[in-house]
């Protein structure tokens, strides 16, 4: 029994990443296998057949309205009669925000959360696209922009069909709506005329929800939209089928072709087209999508391509180098555009129907407890009939399309496991609950995308003025280079609510507002404002050429048109109200647009400790918003559902808007890069201080010392004590070195940018392993201190200790230099003065156990999160730790100065090496 | 007392050792290091300049070897043992031939030019050697070795018929340039195989004297020469091809310089288990100069218009290609080849040289393959192919009659000739290994694995799988074998069998 390769719709091929899923999928596999295997004769034809005829869907015959052969009819096809036959069309049409397109959620103008006052719903009907920017008439505005009809002809090739194609927000077919009174849902506006008609649904048809578009390999988009452009509503699904013999253009009229049809009027097998959405039907409309092997080329980014003019996403798995754009450093570039296209990982791999039985993982939220996977599955034959068309989705957008559906989409670590591939970076828990994957898994996008869309002026040809990032030069010219960008970091908030920080590109729109309720100013007001017609197309009118050729040449090029000036401001405004426009304003809106797709691989990831390590953190890059502002007004975020603007909006000299982050504002402590600066100048002082007077202190002891030799200086006898037993120099040495190397493996990882010589990836681990070191050392030494009572030595005596400490000080004040004797004598069995007491009083239960408090709970910042955030998080803990480390130093300082204070100046260092220390003694008598 | 005067010592090294060795264990500094490719490349030593060492004059080939060997005693029995001289191996105990077989360049058919018996004179300008011009030729003299066809630099050393040096040459001023072989030393004969550049191999021509990086990473980045891969002890070079031999004894590895599993992404590194380097990282054999992929003897004879790449009267018609994708099939490193007197079935294609290895061979890997398709004479009545005289006196080559050619080839090689000949077509496999590409040139994955109906560039069913692994599992899941039991690899293997 042979199985065939192809008979497995591709959606069941790919296996969730769980043990279950695994197995589930085998069990599918091996079913449909089995049935297969019983089908082995009817299907070994199915191999032969030509690329793109569907393997496995039966023929059927096209349908119209009516549910009559069009063979017999002759009329355009049906998709809800024909598919309808087996699929539950109207379940699906029911189910798919690309149909409905927000229509489910329509209401009066202003009404929509964070929206606009004239926006009605939270998708592209009756939504704000302020980059398309034309907008749905609301019911009721004497201005009219875009009727219902209009709407479809204009932003009918961006839709599905169906919803508000077919039907009117209270579900009445379009067909059946009543006429009233300039109504936009049966009017049309011409702007030529300034005339309103009534639109006649019936002749135009309607376009209902277009499964071709998706559901074959070759739509034919241009034939389908020349449809709804003409207003050919009725027509535009079958003239999708243009691209295949099924359908023959004669002249102006769509002929069914007799000879792609069997005798009982059902298309032949060999026409059956029919597949699953691969990501070039998805491309056509979401953006730029390259599976070839031949070069992608600049003329397949194009304006339609929505999500690569909005963030430079470009889903291929082409290496960038390989491809025929101009980008710059392109033969090092071999990193594909994106990891996943690479590697045969579809759009329909992600973003699933929700209820495909193969897919369908009851998020965690809703699951109980004791259930990892909910193994019962919806059968097959019922998906088939009703599957779900709304898909799932991430967590961030910006139009809050489908918003029971956030987050349902794998996530990266539904399939990956981030844990046990970041096992090489500290902090990798810290770093995950911060970073999303995308945030150094899409560090660069090799593309052009917007900046800023002005429509606050227009070419001639009625198109805004567009500023693109990421390129030198004209975006439209083959020869510019594109130097692609970095993108923005924002916070943004999952489902769990916690927020972590993920690529954005920045889009700034500009706009002219007027009236109220507010109204975005209609284009053809505009074109009335700048433009006149000629004759031979529009050109500007002379009064905007007077003022707006700046060169005199007549034209007027994308800088002379900006509205950089009051007068032109002031000209512009006069205009618009002279057409009847009320307190006419300039608007400006910053979208932010999530980024998630042109994932690398960890060779090509941010990997670099110090990309923000540092002073010039990735995590702090400024982003341009804007090159300009029209009118000098300065915009402003817009509708940033599950974002979070930490950081402000600042304008430079030359008029930029610019986007700074702020990392403390986010909350942030990134070692290297924040710091607190009063810390490190009180430190500083103190250690400064104390080298200095350890500079003064000491040369004037060698300055007296030296006035000194001739005179016969009483010295005491010399006697030989074992000072320091072998284990108290072991440990003293081992502490000594290991706070040293903490001190200098401290300040690289403190300020990596001028003295991170090293990789803080190798530093801060030894600093780690250092500290385990010193805390274990120092817990052996006083194990050691208080099993043999010689911690005794550290405890000043109770009577007469302050007296004492004076008189040590004293000495170090006077007496040291007239070589007068230690007031308090060093032996094996009292070695520190009074001073030394109280300083390692101090160390030992103050600095010591802060430090190490401090340094464990930063440690174990993702270990313990609470514990950290009780004692106020990385930016209290850090400076903390920094300071007193200063305070080490400064005691490192002070420490080495003083053992020289010996009899001789080596004597206490030598006394700490080999243990013997001589030791002047003076009689009682001669004191 | 007198311990502590030098304990401290001991105790500072004991205390480092106590700091230093947490932090070298945990941070990994103790850890294997990587493999690195370098280890495996030989030293270049200076070579000794042997300019004006000869002080008698040399008129001969021969009288160049004597010299060589009155300082390099030893060095002709050498190479007297190795294929370069034997152009011979076995025996092989070969299924269907009672006899042990010996295979080598001195017997065995192809498809180019098909056979050196009765022609020795036009072949052994490739040999290492001089005065092979038929079966009386001495093996067993030294001064017969040729030493400066591999270790001339002049540039001036040219063999011609029976391997002499051609005419004229300053024989002197070559053997006063010898050195390490070069580049041109190997391609002198290894790029022109089968009668001109670029016609046999399809990744060893004259672009490879000075390749680009593209073309080839070792010797175009890395400024490899070939001995740094096929290194030799004892004038033994290592390398072996399945053109030619019967065994993989000797042969060169990617894995002798690069790690099993050398990738980062373990998604990459799980393919090394099955899929052989060279079927990724060599995308398209034949990249600079079209190699020969057809051969029709059938057409010879003619007077059709003379061009090298696509007719020549003495030889036929021909098809050359670039940029040629491989053919893929299984390889355990060994291959079935046509002995001289086997029976074939002219309606089907004789292969002359086949790769040995399947889906279910552990041994096996997928690897990239030039396969040259040609037709060649054969008789009709014992169905055998037959060793044409191509060259010399009676030689196709001169009279253009076929029935001479094969009754005068067939007498020497010592076979039977019914007088009936016709041409039977026979398909050659070249294995693809060298022209390895920089690895951002390497194929990605969409290259083999397609989603849907298109397809890659392996046909899965043709190499035994049920479909693409990437949604049917691996070969041991669609054989239903336990995993491991075909994950070895040629290497291992190889080191197995010594």
């Amino acid at each position: 029994m042979s199985h065939p390769s192809r008979v497995l719709p591709t959606s069941i091929r790919k296996a969730p990443p769980s043990l279950v899923g695994i197995l589930l999928y085998i069990s599918l596999v091996a079913l449909l296998l089995l049935g297969v295997g019983l089908m082995d004769g009817g299907l070994a034809q199915a191999q032969e057949q030509t690329p793109g005829v569907s393997p496995l869907h039966p023929t059927f015959p096209l349908l119209d309205t009516d549910g009559v052969n069009v063979l017999v009819s002759g009329h355009s096809l049906s998709t809800m009669q024909t598919c309808g036959n087996c699929h539950d069309t109207g379940f699906i049409a029911d189910h798919s925000f690309h149909t409905s397109v927000g229509r489910e959620s329509y209401t009066a103008p202003g009404q929509q959360p964070n929206g606009q006052p004239w926006e009605m719903s939270h998708g592209l009907f009756g939504g704000w696209d302020s980059i398309a920017y034309r907008y749905l008439t609301p019911p009721g505005d004497e201005r009219y922009d875009l009727g219902l009809a209009d709407w479809i002809k204009f932003y009918g090739p961006r839709h599905v069909g169906g919803g508000p194609a077919t039907n009117a927000p209270d579900g009445t077919p379009l067909a059946d709506l009543a006429v009233t009174s300039d109504d936009p849902f049966t009017h049309s506006y011409n702007p030529a005329t300034s005339q309103l008609s009534v639109w006649d649904w019936s002749e135009s048809g309607v376009e209902e929800m277009n499964c071709f578009l998706c559901h074959m390999a070759d739509p034919d988009l241009t034939a389908r939209s020349e449809e709804l452009t003409a207003g050919n509503f009725g027509w535009a699904n079958t003239a999708t089928l243009a691209s295949t013999d099924i359908l023959l253009k004669e002249g102006e009229v769509w002929n069914w072709n007799p000879d792609a049809f069997s005798s009982e009027g059902s298309l032949l097998a060999d026409y059956v087209f029919i597949q699953d959405p691969t990501p070039e039907n998805c491309g056509a409309c979401h953006g730029t999508v390259h599976t070839s092997a031949e070069p992608l080329m600049p003329s397949e980014i194009t304006a339609d391509d929505l999500h690569t003019q909005r963030t430079g996403q470009i889903f291929t798995g082409q290496r960038v180098k390989d491809t025929g754009l101009n980008i710059e450093n392109k033969d090092e570039l071999n990193r594909a555009y994106d990891i996943h296209a690479e590697r045969n990982v579809a759009c329909t791999d992600c973003h699933f129907s929700v209820n495909n039985p193969i897919y369908y993982q009851e998020p965690d939220g809703s699951r109980p407890d004791h259930l990892n996977f909910d193994p019962r599955r919806l059968d097959y034959d019922y998906y088939l009939v009703q599957p779900e068309h709304n898909f799932a989705r991430g967590e961030a957008s910006q139009h809050l399309v489908s918003a029971q559906y956030t987050d349902s989409m794998r996530r990266c670590e539904s399939c990956h496991d981030a844990e046990t591939t970041h096992d090489w970076l500290p902090y990798s828990d810290l770093h995950l609950s911060v970073l999303s994957c995308e945030s150094c898994h899409i560090p660069e996008l090799y593309a052009a995308p917007l900046e800023q869309v002005d429509w606050t002026a227009i070419h001639t040809d009625g198109a805004s003025l567009v500023t693109y990032r990421g390129v030198e030069g004209d975006v439209n010219d083959l020869t510019a280079l594109i130097t692609g960008y970095e993108p923005v970091l924002l916070p943004r908030t999952g489902v769990d609510g916690e927020a972590q920080l993920a690529p954005f590109n920045l889009v700034t729109t500009y706009f002219w507002t007027y009236g109220d309720p507010l109204r975005p100013v209609r284009l053809e007001d505009l074109r009335r404002v700048y433009l006149t017609e000629d004759g031979a197309g529009d050109s500007y009118r002379p009064q905007i050429l007077a003022l707006f050729d700046a060169d005199g040449n007549g034209q007027l090029d994308e800088t002379e048109l900006r509205l950089d000036n009051a007068a032109k401001v002031d000209l512009v405004r006069g205009e618009l109200v002279a057409l009847g426009l009320a307190d006419p304003q300039i608007q400006g809106e910053i979208q932010p647009y999530a980024i998630s797709h042109d994932v690398t691989n960890g060779s090509f990831a941010t990997g670099e400790c110090k990309t923000c390590h540092i002073e010039d953190s990735r995590l702090n890059h400024t982003f341009q918003v804007a090159a300009y502002r029209p009118g000098d007004v300065t915009p402003q975020f817009t509708n940033v559902s599950g974002v979070t603007v930490v950081g402000e909006l600042t304008v430079s000299e030359n008029s930029t808007v610019n986007y700074v982050p702020s990392t403390t504002a986010m909350g942030l402590y990134v070692p290297g890069h924040n710091r607190v600066e009063w810390v490190g100048w009180v430190g500083l002082s103190a250690f400064l201080t104390t080298l200095a007077g350890v500079f003064v202190h000491g040369g004037l002891r060698v300055y007296q010392a030296g006035r000194r030799v001739k005179k016969t200086h009483r010295k005491g006898k010399l006697h030989k004590f074992y000072m320091y037993g072998f284990y108290e120099r072991a440990w003293h040495w081992m502490q000594s070195i290991v706070i040293l190397l903490l001190l200098a493996t401290g300040i690289i990882i403190h300020r990596p940018d001028s003295l991170g010589f090293l990789d803080l990836g190798l530093v801060v681990p030894v600093h780690n392993i250092l500290a385990a070191l010193l805390v274990a050392n120092a817990l052996f030494a006083a194990f050691y201190h208080f099993a043999s009572g010689q911690i005794r030595q550290y405890l000043p005596q109770p009577v007469g200790y302050f007296p004492q400490m004076l008189t040590q000080a004293e000495y170090y004040v006077r007496g040291i230099f007239r070589g007068e004797p230690h007031p308090f004598q060093k032996l094996p069995g009292s070695k520190l003065n009074p001073l030394q007491q109280i300083t390692y009083l101090v160390i030992l239960n103050v600095l010591l156990p802060l430090q190490v408090i401090t340094g464990i709970v930063m440690w174990g910042v993702t270990r313990w999160p609470l514990l950290a955030a009780q004692l106020g998080g990385l930016p209290w803990l850090a400076p903390f730790h920094t300071l007193i480390a200063w305070l080490f130093a400064t005691f490192v300082v002070l420490h080495v100065y003083l053992i020289t204070t010996g009899h001789t100046p080596l004597a206490a260092l030598k006394a700490m090496t080999v243990g013997w220390e001589e030791v002047e003694l003076i009689d009682d008598g001669d004191a | 007392m007198k311990f502590s005067r030098y304990g401290w010592i001991a105790g500072a090294l004991v205390t480092l050792l106590i700091i230093i060795l947490p932090i070298g264990y945990l941070t990994g500094f103790f850890e294997p290091q990587k493999v690195d490719p370098w280890d495996g490349l030989p030293d270049h030593m200076a070579h000794t300049d042997h300019t004006g060492l000869f002080t008698d004059p040399l008129t001969t080939g021969p009288e160049v070897t004597a010299a060589c060997l009155s300082c390099h005693e030893g060095a002709a029995s050498e190479v007297m043992a190795t294929s370069h001289w034997t152009w011979e191996h076995g025996p092989y105990d070969l299924p269907g031939h009672e006899e042990p077989v010996y295979t080598g360049k001195a017997n065995v058919l192809n498809n180019f030019c098909i056979g050196i018996q009765s022609n020795e004179a036009a072949c052994t300008s490739c040999h290492t050697g001089y005065g092979w011009v038929d079966e009386n030729f001495d093996f067993t003299e030294e001064t017969a070795v040729d030493c400066v066809a591999c270790h001339d630099q002049s540039g001036l050393y040219i063999k011609g018929k029976g391997g002499q040096p051609e005419e004229g040459i300053d024989l002197v001023a070559v053997a006063e340039s010898v050195a390490n072989p070069s580049r041109d030393n190997c391609g002198s004969c290894h790029f022109t195989g089968g009668g001109g550049d670029a016609v046999k191999h399809g990744d060893l021509d004259n672009s490879m004297l000075n390749p680009s990086p593209e073309l080839d990473v070792h010797m175009g980045e890395y400024d490899f020469v070939c001995t740094d891969c096929h290194q030799a002890e004892h004038h033994e070079i290592d390398g072996r091809a399945i053109s030619v031999s019967l065994d993989d004894a000797n042969q060169i590895y990617c894995t002798d310089c690069h790690a099993e599993e050398p990738h980062e992404d373990d998604r990459l590194n799980d393919h090394t288990a099955t899929v052989a380097c060279q079927t990724c990282h060599i995308p398209e054999f034949a990249r600079k100069e079209a190699t020969k992929v057809e051969w029709l003897w059938s057409e010879a004879g003619q007077d059709l218009p003379q061009d090298t790449h696509e007719y020549l009267k003495i030889k036929g018609a021909f098809v050359y290609e670039s940029n040629v994708i491989p053919t893929y099939a299984w390889y355990s490193g060994t291959a079935d080849r046509y002995i001289l007197g086997d029976v074939i079935d002219p309606s089907q294609i004789t292969e002359m040289v086949k790769p040995k290895g399947s889906i279910a061979d552990p041994s096996a890997k997928i690897f990239p393959f030039k396969v040259h398709e040609a037709n060649q004479i054969y008789d009709t009545v014992y169905n055998t192919l037959i060793q044409p005289k191509t060259f010399g006196e009676g030689g196709y080559w001169t009279d253009f009659d076929w029935d001479q050619a094969a009754r005068l080839g067939s007498e020497r090689v010592g076979l039977p000739y019914s007088g009936e000949y016709g041409f039977a077509d026979t398909e050659m496999y070249w294995p693809i290994t060298h022209m390895v590409a920089p690895s951002e040139d390497s194929l990605q994955c969409a290259a083999c694995h397609v989603e849907g109906s298109g397809s890659g560039r392996l046909d899965w069913a043709a190499l035994g799988y049920d479909g693409d692994p990437m949604f049917f599992g691996s070969r041991e899941q669609q054989l239903s074998v336990p995993p491991g039991t075909l994950s070895s690899n040629l290497n291992n293997d190889q080191e197995a069998q010594q």
